[in-house]
């Protein structure tokens, strides 16, 4: 398809007011009358709670009331399970435990709210919950992941005989009658831990109840809007449009801002219909480490066995996933994991045994790759491994597993995060692999760069790994574009906007259709009163779910269009063609009528319309993926390790992404640029320290390490083209892709680059000291 | 409010008087009591950048100080560096090269490069890394940031 | 975190082990201390304001000796919190008999820390422990000079209370020399 705006570098219609100041973040939401809520956090990560003592906070001037579980009354009741796990699976065993808005006996990690405050001020609020007094009984926090499932070990929950969360089998075709033909059988251990996703802006809420009204408004930094209001909504036994939810310009979101409810999402919209004023919080940076979720933490065994020739015959793979103190999420981000382990490879024999626990660590959700990292990361390394043992050259062995371009689609027989099927509609990985290794020059690098800087006493490594992402699954969003007599556009989409640009990609898919230009579209997203259906934006799946939604709201607009102005201008609609806001007659250009001009007529003020007929140039349209779309890529990188401060400097990074047909190529590079940057963070510098009380020592940006312009390298990107079959525009997501190959291609080159020390990396994230570490006693 | 302070500061250009509690933080003050919530705040520890105002000439962490430190004295926030019909070169750079997608660290990062180029006209792109790696930035992982400030060096020049 | 060191003092076993269980002293000999009160038998009751880089606040808890062989060892058990968050620690403390009035104090143990102080005082954590056991040994010698010398005399001990200021004195100092020692620098003060 030629398309004149979709896939083109189109300037972004939102930039003006965000780069000027004047765009609206929930930060800067100030009503009238406003009251300002802060919450009490237990320091513990497990304790009973013997008493709180809040009279010293209640009599502090400005102080407004200060508010405990027994307050809510019965009003109090945990968050609803966000996920229940795939019905579709047998066996599994699943143990739903959900955050509370306010505890009531028992702390179960660092962080949870306790008490809350509402004040005058910020200020306020904040000094009168230094006043309250909590008296603790501590008990020794779970954290170990391979301990904690001992019998005997302490209890996050009571109520359950051990800390299991979930359990299940994920089994395709035999692996032990695979592992009985093998040349090679490998068996590694790999710990990966925790990140946080650390978007700029830290969440917040601000809600208003107007009593005359029955009407509850709600400002939250969240990623799905429609649920939040919705679940709102039914917690508290208000019809569905009594509730708005706002999701304004949000700074960033990554995952974490979808998990829902949060305990303050919970507590505020009680405390503005208790009080009858508008109350305001906004979260700190200390806060965000210990309030919004996290992911990561896996200790995986994964066993490979192989022919000598480097071909993969089966996998088995034992993983612990860690949910922290509750699993409202469900399974989503393990199951992403086991439907990465076998990456975009042609593997027939898979068992995985998966064990999700509960620990006494913050709670667990997706993180930008959600789980996907952990797989490519463990399938990767452990064929690294193999090509060592082996003797094979790593890139033969890729070849030679990749799924050939015309198995596809490719059924893995495992379900999927969408609880379906896990199929791989379509991908063509070799040109994409062997494309990164010309772009990155491996052979040049390995032949004639490599030796000429280690004879120099440099220490340079290479690392090329490709993958798979899976994007763009259900259940469905939703789209209404309309034009209005003005001649604009309006359209309204239930995705939310972190970051990712929708204004101007979307309205490019509409510019497409309709004829107009970017700039004459207004798109909202995150509003529920623009748009009653959807679920919200997450797992890279906005461009195929929202868009195609989008695409298919603008065509009927365009179909009712054509077929009004063939009426009006007496012409038939395949002689009429749509520019420049108007319809004109293809041979007779005069013979025209604006956009507009018909929309007024669309919608006549008196007379008799023809029955049947919808008033306006109007549409509503959904899509619903029956499985989603397998995006993948190969990223490269050339490094160069310090070997006596251990820090490393990215000589050359190279990304070949195949996203299917891009809306706006800007956007997609934008995309693998904050990925990247991402997953180098997840690499080598982003670890979240917890100790043995399962405290977390590093909870600020001065600790907690995310990359600067001087820790990134300049991104080189390239793009392959394999449209996705099963939706109109062809395209894949690609918000995750940047972030999920890194790691893995992180342990490679560094492994290249250290062959001296017989490295073995099996954990991820590194940093300078734990390289150290691993150098020195691999040296023993 | 027990203990109070008579603020006199110049913002944007506009010479403002107010009454305030001496611990309100300057990023809260801008943000608050006048309004101009385009300074935003990440981390309150001055570490991410976002809330960098320009402090008779030189970039600083609005929340590292108290509104009465810049009692008497000239500020610009974002608000002043351009309008919507009339953006400043740089923020010009930023749309063309796409150098901001949620937008939330940006104002920060327009305020510290603002007077840096005054006295970098011609950066390479090494020290432009430098010169914005007190900036912190999760989406863009900073190279269109880096080609924005080279286009506007081009286009100042 | 490991806490662990030894301290020659100049007194013998029985003098030293006697001044390591005077109230008075104690409170005197930790900067910050508000209040130490013997509730019990071997059980304290402490009010103490830490301070840690930016994290400040009061922390009251309870301190208990177990384990006593006198006049050789004992085992010292602390479990305080406050605003700042809380702390636990567990630590053996040994006193071996060097000769000519001259007694080694050995100590190990083990000291947890939670809430804002992990979280935000954890880079500081290390160099202020040290801080405050090497002023509290430099109270405690010049404490146990005054008992010594006033049993001599057969006269009442009268000790010197240590100031928030000469901490934070200390403090700077440690912190310095930390950074000079680093940088190669000489030490000096």
């Amino acid at each position: 398809m030629t398309y004149k705006v979709i896939g083109k570098r189109v300037k972004r219609v939102e930039d003006p007011r965000l780069l000027t100041g004047g765009a609206l973040f929930v930060g800067d939401v100030n009503l009238p009358n406003m009251l300002h809520a802060a919450f009490f956090r237990s320091d513990y990560a497990h304790a009973k709670i013997k008493s709180i003592d809040t009279s010293l906070a209640k009599e502090i001037p400005g102080v407004v009331g200060v508010y405990t579980a027994e307050d809510m009354g019965e009003a109090w009741e945990p968050g609803p399970p966000l996920v229940s796990p795939p019905p579709t699976l047998e066996g599994v065993v699943f143990n739903s435990r959900r955050q509370v808005p306010l505890v009531k006996d028992k702390v179960k990690h660092a962080g949870e709210i306790i008490a809350v405050v509402v004040a005058e001020s910020r200020y306020i609020a904040e000094d009168a919950v230094e006043e309250i007094y909590v008296d603790y009984e501590p008990l020794p926090a779970v954290t170990n992941l391979e301990k904690c499932l001992e019998p005997g070990h302490p209890l996050v929950h009571d109520d359950l005989d051990s800390n299991l969360a979930a359990y299940l089998v994920q089994n395709k075709g035999d692996y032990e009658a695979a592992k009985k033909e093998a040349d090679l059988v490998l068996k590694r251990k790999f710990k990966l831990d925790r990140g946080a996703a650390v978007a700029m802006e830290n969440r917040g809420i601000v809600v208003d109840w107007d009593q005359k009204n029955q009407h509850l408004m709600i400002w939250d930094t969240t990623q799905s809007p429609i649920p939040i209001r919705n679940g709102m909504a039914a917690r508290l036994g208000l019809r569905t449009h009594q509730v708005r939810v706002v999701a304004p310009f949000v700074g960033g979101g990554f995952g974490p801002k979808i998990m829902m409810f949060y305990a303050e999402e919970m507590v505020l919209p009680w405390l503005t219909m208790k009080l009858n004023r508008p109350v305001k919080w906004i979260e700190d940076r200390k806060e965000n480490f210990y309030a919004t979720t996290q992911e990561r933490e896996q200790v995986q065994e994964v066993e490979m066995a192989l022919s000598k020739e480097g071909r993969i015959l089966g996998i088995k793979q034992k993983i612990i996933h860690d949910t922290g103190a509750f699993d409202p999420y469900g399974l989503t981000t393990p199951l992403n994991t086991q439907s990465h382990s076998m990456g975009g490879y042609d593997v027939q024999n898979y068992n995985s045994e998966l064990f999700v626990v509960f620990t006494n660590k913050i709670i667990v959700t997706p993180v930008r790759g959600a789980g996907r990292p952990q797989g490519i990361y463990v399938v990767e390394r452990m064929l690294d491994i193999a090509s060592k043992e082996l003797k094979l050259d790593p890139r033969d062995v890729r070849r030679l597993n990749f799924i050939p371009k015309d198995a596809f689609p490719y059924n893995h027989e495992i379900i999927d995060q969408a609880f379906v099927e896990l199929v791989l509609d379509s991908g063509n990985y070799l040109p994409a692999y062997e494309k990164a290794l010309e772009k990155i020059e491996y052979d040049k690098f390995v032949q004639e760069e490599q030796p000429r800087l280690r004879a120099e006493g440099k220490y340079v490594g290479i690392g090329v790994v490709p993958f798979i992402e899976t994007t763009g699954v259900g259940p469905y969003e939703g789209a209404r574009v309309a034009v209005e007599p003005s001649g604009k556009i309006s359209a309204a989409t239930g995705v939310g906007t972190q970051g990712q640009s929708h204004m101007t990609s979307f309205a490019q898919i509409i510019a497409e259709e309709l004829g107009v230009e970017v700039e004459d579209v207004s798109l909202v997203s995150g509003d529920t009163a623009e748009i009653h259906w959807g679920t919200g934006t997450f797992a890279s799946r906005g461009a195929v779910v929202a868009g195609n939604a989008v695409l298919a709201a603008a065509s009927d607009v365009r179909k009712k269009v054509l077929k009004l102005a063939s009426k009006i201008l007496e012409t038939p609609e395949d002689e009429l063609e749509l520019e420049g806001g108007l319809v004109r007659v293809a041979d007779i250009p005069e013979k025209s009528i604006s956009l507009g001009e018909l929309a007024v007529l669309a919608n006549p003020f008196r007379g008799a319309v023809e029955p049947g007929t919808e008033p306006g140039l109007e549409s509503t349209k959904y899509f619903g993926p029956a499985y989603g779309a397998t995006a993948f890529g190969v990223h490269g990188m050339i490094l160069e390790v310090d070997p006596e401060t251990m820090m490393i400097k990215i000589h050359k990074y190279i990304a070949v992404e195949d996203c299917g047909t891009m809306l706006n190529p800007l956007v997609v590079e934008g995309q693998i640029h904050g990925g990247v940057s991402m997953g180098i963070g997840n690499a080598y510098y982003e670890k979240l320290h917890y100790d043995e009380n399962a405290q977390l020592l590093n909870a600020s940006l001065a600790d907690y390490l995310i990359p600067t312009s001087a820790e990134m390298p300049h991104i080189e990107v390239y793009h392959e083209n394999t449209p996705a079959p099963n939706n109109k525009l062809g395209t894949k997501g690609v918000g995750e892709a940047g972030a999920i190959p890194v790691p893995a291609a992180f342990a490679q080159a560094l492994e290249n680059a250290l062959p001296d020390f017989n490295l073995e990396i099996t954990e991820t994230p590194l940093s300078p000291n734990r390289l150290y570490e691993l150098l020195y006693k691999s040296e023993e | 409010m027990e203990n109070t302070f008579e603020l006199s500061v110049t913002v944007n250009g506009t010479s403002y008087q107010k009454v305030i509690d001496p611990r309100t933080l300057l990023s809260d003050f801008l943000r608050n009591d006048l309004e101009l919530t385009g300074t935003h705040v990440g981390c309150e520890h001055g570490v991410c950048g976002a809330c960098t105002i320009i402090l008779n000439g030189d970039p600083v962490r609005s929340c590292l100080l108290f509104a009465p430190q810049v009692h008497g004295q000239e500020i610009i926030t974002v608000e002043g560096l351009g309008t919507v019909d009339d953006m400043h070169p740089l923020q010009d750079a930023f749309r063309e090269a796409h150098a901001l997608q949620c937008g939330f660290c940006t104002p920060g990062f327009l305020t510290t490069l603002v007077p840096w180029l005054e006295e970098n006209p011609n950066p390479t792109e090494e020290e432009i890394r430098e010169a914005v790696s007190g900036n912190l930035c999760r989406c863009t992982g900073y190279q269109h940031i880096i080609d924005a400030v080279k286009l506007a060096a081009e286009k100042m020049n | 975190m490991k806490v662990e060191g030894e301290h020659l003092f100049s007194g013998t076993q029985q003098q030293v082990w006697d001044l390591f269980r005077d109230t008075e002293v104690m409170a005197a000999a930790l900067p910050g201390t508000k209040k130490m009160e013997l509730i019990g038998e071997n059980t304290y009751e402490a009010v103490m304001n830490v301070r840690v880089g930016p994290v400040v606040g009061e922390f009251s808890g309870q301190l208990v000796i177990s384990n006593e062989d006198h006049p050789t060892s004992y085992t010292m058990t602390v479990d305080g919190r406050g605003k700042p968050g809380f702390l636990k620690g567990v630590g053996d403390v040994i006193l071996t008999n060097q000769g000519e009035n001259q007694t080694l104090m050995g100590y190990t143990g083990e000291v947890q820390i939670g809430g804002k102080l992990a979280a935000v005082g954890q880079r500081l954590i290390d160099t202020v422990a040290k801080s405050i056991i090497s002023q509290a040994f430099e109270t405690l010698d010049n404490a146990l000079a005054e008992r010594v010398s006033a049993e001599a005399e057969g006269r009442e001990a009268a000790y010197r209370k240590s100031s928030e200021s000469d901490y934070a004195a200390t403090v700077a100092k440690d912190l310095i020399k930390n950074v000079l020692k680093r940088t190669g620098s000489s030490e000096d003060s």
